[in-house]
């Protein structure tokens, strides 16, 4: 019932918009509106937390809720959440507060068109990580579409639509597939969407199958990740977006392709993954270097953070396909750290460029002078998607290294590759920091600047609080994850063994690879 | 012999409507507005009759001597064909008042049309079946050329009568040659019958699929389609594009699945490959549309196309998922043209997607309205055009068409391209020329609340419908091979 409440709770703010809208309510009322109830989502949202060890579990979900939604077609209405997608749930409902308030005064056209489209794509959103009837998260996995189609398109940058098209059917190609896997595996599973149940009899179903599906699942997960080569609608998305549309698009619904992963290929098409590891691996190294280096090389901030995405998403990528514990945590919660810093960058840069109306690196320099206060936050932002240890990114990529260079599930020299991806992520953040915030303020324009306002500031503290304590103390984060990866880790052993194709890696292995021992 | 007159009740209710209105126009005293009101209340009665009918359930029974067949399945198209008739109904009520037309004669076409398609559906003859198409398709070249002094109407009218007389005469010839093979035209005979060798009932077969393609709009036999959706008047295009395909469908599956269920592996690769064609080429060609008439033309062999993946299905749950799909594509359909039928700009009616530029925050109720067909008609949940289509993919799964379905999967991508564009034109694009809205009547908006209301509906509770759908199919559609 909770998890439903969070559900729907922005939907009904998104119909109280509506209203107020209807009624001729002032704009800040719209804002208020919105704002408040994204936060009062949050808030309860946090009781998930709170209460994540109290309440009982079904098969290793909480707050579970089942009931007949469509009998005529096998469908429920079935969520519940584990640790995995606790945590990204949470970084939804905690996102979106602060993106409302972030373009509390950068929206021009139709306020409350951009407030409803935002609080109906947070629904859609939690509704993909919480749903456990395959259609249900199909559906909510469509429905977002609608509104970021339109985030993009009305309120986006000069080529909006070309992007926003572009966005759409790069997607809805990809889940044209995973729809027909899923409704393959609706007949597999007794005439049933239940992922649960399904996860019960995946072994069952034949290894060249398995391939097939795991290709239709994946392409789907790949695009939205997005994995190198179907990484080049996110450069067009990012940049088109507002930052709003920006700071979501790279907080969450990259996310969605990456648990997507988690969620289904893992689990349920052992054979697939170990047929597709090399090729997976491959593409997601080469995405990591490629996203780096192609970062390296842009003139605008904002396309620059969107390729270091492309780079960034690649680890994660890496440590899901290494298949153990160090691995899969690492990469669950590098999926939230991605959240949190590119989050903060795009914020950071979307308010440069309400300032000067450009985001060129050329035009910049020097603004440490005229702004210190942004100095420190966009540092504390830069360092932490580098991978400082002491930040977030550092605990998380360090656990993707170590448990894919444990693994064995492919070669070295693929880990090795990728930690120099590291070491170009330093080159490509620090030469852009230095020339936007150090050298001479001898533009003019860039004299003027004001500095950051309250507003702005309580933007950008809550994600730097959450940027430090998981690089201090990723302990409370990790103890709820460790769990869930274990299931995922034992289902997919567990039919990866039957079909005699090595396991996992030895317990001993993990034991003293174990990173919370250390922390 | 017997006539058990209460099971005709809907047939005779659409007749009482239908000479109610010849008489109501004779008076010239009264308000031509009371024809469509009588027109409405006819389907309202017809429809109640039906739901009753429906909730009482009715077993199948034939009457006239085995040549009609009262049964669930055809109870529930005959209701696609009332919802449909009322839309229109109320569009027509706006748009003919401004075009200044003799509508007497509409609405009795409408209705004559209408009862066409009953037949159709409650064929149990193949005489049957055409003497419905018939019944049905003739009101319908007069309709197509209603705007007598519009070249373009004329034209559609003319065009439609011709190729609709041609397929005629291949269906006529079908109807000879499986006559020819089996001794008979009744459906029931046909199914009992073992004709797997017989050439004249396989040619027959093929050139009823030639006759039926041509009716439901599928490639190659779809030409016709544009060229007639442009040049009839607007809320006729709506009339055409809604119940007549539904009608043709439901004989088509009827024949098909019951009567020929036993050759099913005669023809399911070609019923395979025309889904494939119809749903390829119409989508392809619709991408390239300027006009949304057309667009939504093609748009429509498209969906004929998605229709055929159910009927490849060749199963309970195929003719359950395409009839349900049928009623969702109706109401979406003339919802669609409810909403473009009323804009206007100095030249005079305007069909061209790029002149909707900005109608988005202009017009802001007309351009939701038309959104919301635009997303279902493009199959995004959680509109009504999302679950019709998943189901039919899902029972197309389910008789392991699955490439068919990769296919139509992929086709669903395609055609969101060109679906979203008009919402893009809608909000995203500047304003091109001065779009004029006429004023819209209370009529107008009553029918596009109702398709809004029925898409959204459909689309997040579907059980309602559905259930009692799945029901009757199961009581009233012998499928011959069990799957």
């Amino acid at each position: 019932m909770l998890l439903t409440i969070i559900i729907f709770l922005p939907l009904l703010g998104a119909f109280l918009v509506a209203a107020a809208k209807c009624i001729n309510l002032g704009d800040s009322a719209l804002k208020g509106i919105a704002f408040l109830v994204s936060l009062l989502t949050f808030v309860i949202s946090v009781s998930l937390y709170l209460n994540f060890d109290l309440v009982p579990e079904n098969a290793g979900m909480k707050y579970y809720t089942d009931i007949q939604w469509i009998e005529g077609l096998g469908i429920k209405y079935q969520i519940g959440i584990d640790g995995i997608s606790l945590w990204i749930v949470l970084l939804t409902t905690f996102l979106m507060p602060i993106c409302i308030l972030a373009s509390w005064n950068s929206v021009e056209k139709s306020i409350s068109g951009f407030m409803i489209a935002l609080l109906a794509l947070e629904t859609a959103m939690i509704g993909v990580f919480c749903a456990l009837d395959m259609f249900l998260f199909f559906v909510f996995w469509e429905s977002i579409l609608i509104p970021m189609y339109f985030l993009i398109g009305i309120w986006g940058g000069r080529r909006r639509i070309y992007a926003t098209i572009k966005f759409v059917l790069y997607t809805m190609v990809g889940s044209a597939l995973m729809l027909v896997g899923i409704m393959y595996l609706y007949f597999q599973n007794n005439n049933s969407f239940d992922l649960l149940q399904l996860y019960g009899l995946a072994g069952s179903i034949a290894p060249e199958r398995q391939k097939l599906l795991f290709l239709a699942f994946f392409i789907a997960f790949a695009i939205k990740v997005p994995l190198f080569p179907f990484h080049t609608w996110l450069p067009d998305a990012h940049v088109e977006a507002p930052t709003a549309g920006s700071v979501i698009l790279a907080g969450v619904l990259l996310k969605m392709g990456t648990y997507g992963i988690v969620r289904f290929c893992l689990p349920l098409f052992p054979a697939g993954v170990v047929a597709y590891t090399p090729l997976v691996v491959t593409l997601s190294v080469i995405g990591i270097v490629y996203g780096a280096l192609v970062a390296m090389v842009q003139p605008d901030l904002k396309k620059l953070v969107a390729y270091s995405s492309v780079s960034h998403l690649g680890f994660v990528i890496l440590g899901l396909f290494a298949l153990n514990h160090q691995g899969l945590q690492g990469a669950i919660l590098q999926m939230v750290n991605h959240g949190l810093s590119t989050g903060a960058l795009f914020l950071i840069v979307g308010m440069i460029y309400e300032r000067r109306h450009t985001r060129m690196i050329a035009d910049f320099g020097g603004l440490s002078k005229s702004m210190p206060v942004f100095a420190v936050f966009f540092m504390i932002a830069t360092l932490s998607s580098i991978g400082l240890p002491g930040l977030n990114g550092f605990v998380g990529e360090f656990m993707i290294l170590l448990g894919s260079f444990v693994s064995g599930k492919f070669s070295r020299i693929y880990v090795v590759i990728a930690t120099s991806g590291v070491v170009f992520a330093a080159v490509y953040m620090l030469w852009m920091f230095q020339r936007v915030m150090f050298g001479k303020l001898d533009n003019p324009k860039n004299q003027e600047l004001k500095d950051l306002s309250i507003r702005e500031i309580a933007v950008l503290v809550p994600i730097i609080v959450f940027i430090i304590w998981i690089g201090v103390y990723p302990k409370p984060f990790l103890s709820k994850i460790e769990k869930s990866v274990n299931n995922i880790v034992i289902l997919n052993t567990k039919d990866s063994s039957k079909s005699v194709l090595g396991l996992v890696g030895t317990s001993a292995d993990l034991k003293t690879m174990d990173l919370n021992s250390h922390e | 012999m017997e006539i058990n007159w209460q099971l005709l009740m809907p047939y005779l209710v659409i007749i009482v409507t239908f000479i109610l209105v010849l008489i109501y126009d004779m008076i010239d005293s009264l308000s031509k507005r009371g024809l469509a009101w009588l027109t409405i209340l006819g389907s309202l009665v017809a429809s109640i009759v039906s739901v009753n009918m429906l909730t009482a359930g009715l077993v199948s029974t034939t009457e006239f001597s085995g040549m009609l067949r009262i049964d669930q399945y055809s109870l529930f198209f005959n209701l696609i064909f009332f919802v449909s008739l009322i839309l229109v109904s109320l569009i027509s009520l706006s748009y003919l008042g401004r075009q200044d037309l003799r509508q007497g004669q509409y609405y009795l076409l409408m209705l004559l049309s209408t009862f066409g398609m009953m037949l159709m559906a409650g064929a149990n003859d193949l005489v049957m079946v055409f003497l419905g198409l018939e019944l049905m398709s003739l009101p319908l070249y007069v309709l197509a050329g209603y705007f007598r002094t519009n070249s373009y109407s004329s034209e559609a009218g003319m065009k439609y009568l011709l190729l609709g007389a041609f397929s005629s005469c291949f269906f006529l010839y079908g109807i000879a040659l499986i006559y020819g093979g089996t001794g008979t035209t009744d459906l029931a005979k046909i199914a009992s019958g073992q004709f797997s060798n017989n050439m004249l009932v396989i040619v027959g077969m093929f050139l009823l699929i030639v006759g039926f393609g041509f009716k439901v709009g599928l490639v190659p036999f779809h030409q016709w389609a544009p060229d007639v959706y442009d040049g009839s008047p607007t809320s006729v295009t709506a009339f055409i594009a809604a119940g007549p395909k539904a009608a043709g469908f439901s004989a088509f599956f009827r024949v098909f699945i019951e009567s020929f269920g036993s050759l099913e592996n005669d023809w399911i690769l070609a019923i395979t490959i025309l889904a494939a064609l119809t749903m390829t080429v119409g989508n392809l060609a619709a991408v390239a549309q300027r006009n949304i008439k057309r667009m939504l033309a093609y748009s429509s062999i498209a969906h004929a196309g998605y229709v055929l993946v159910a009927l490849a299905a060749g199963s309970q749950n195929g003719v359950s998922s395409a009839t349900f799909y049928l009623l969702v594509y109706c109401i979406m359909n003339v919802g669609a043209f409810g909403a473009i039928i009323l804009t206007k700009t100095d030249d005079g009616d305007t069909f061209e997607i790029a002149d909707y530029a900005g109608l988005g925050f202009q017009k802001p109720v007309l351009a939701i309205f038309l959104s919301v067909m635009m997303f279902s008609l493009a199959g995004f949940p959680p509109t009504a055009g999302f679950i019709s289509k998943f189901y039919v993919f899902r029972s197309a799964v389910e008789s392991g068409r699955i490439w068919l379905v990769v296919i139509a999967a992929i086709n669903t991508a395609i055609s969101a391209y060109y679906y979203l564009r008009v919402v893009v034109t809608l909000y995203m694009k500047e304003r091109r020329v001065e779009l004029k809205v006429l004023p819209y009547s209370g009529y107008l908006v009553v029918a596009l609340i109702l398709a809004t209301a029925g898409v959204l509906l459909l689309g997040i509770l579907p059980s309602q419908i559905l259930n009692p759908v799945q029901e009757a199919i199961k009581n009233s559609v012998m499928v011959s091979v069990i799957k």
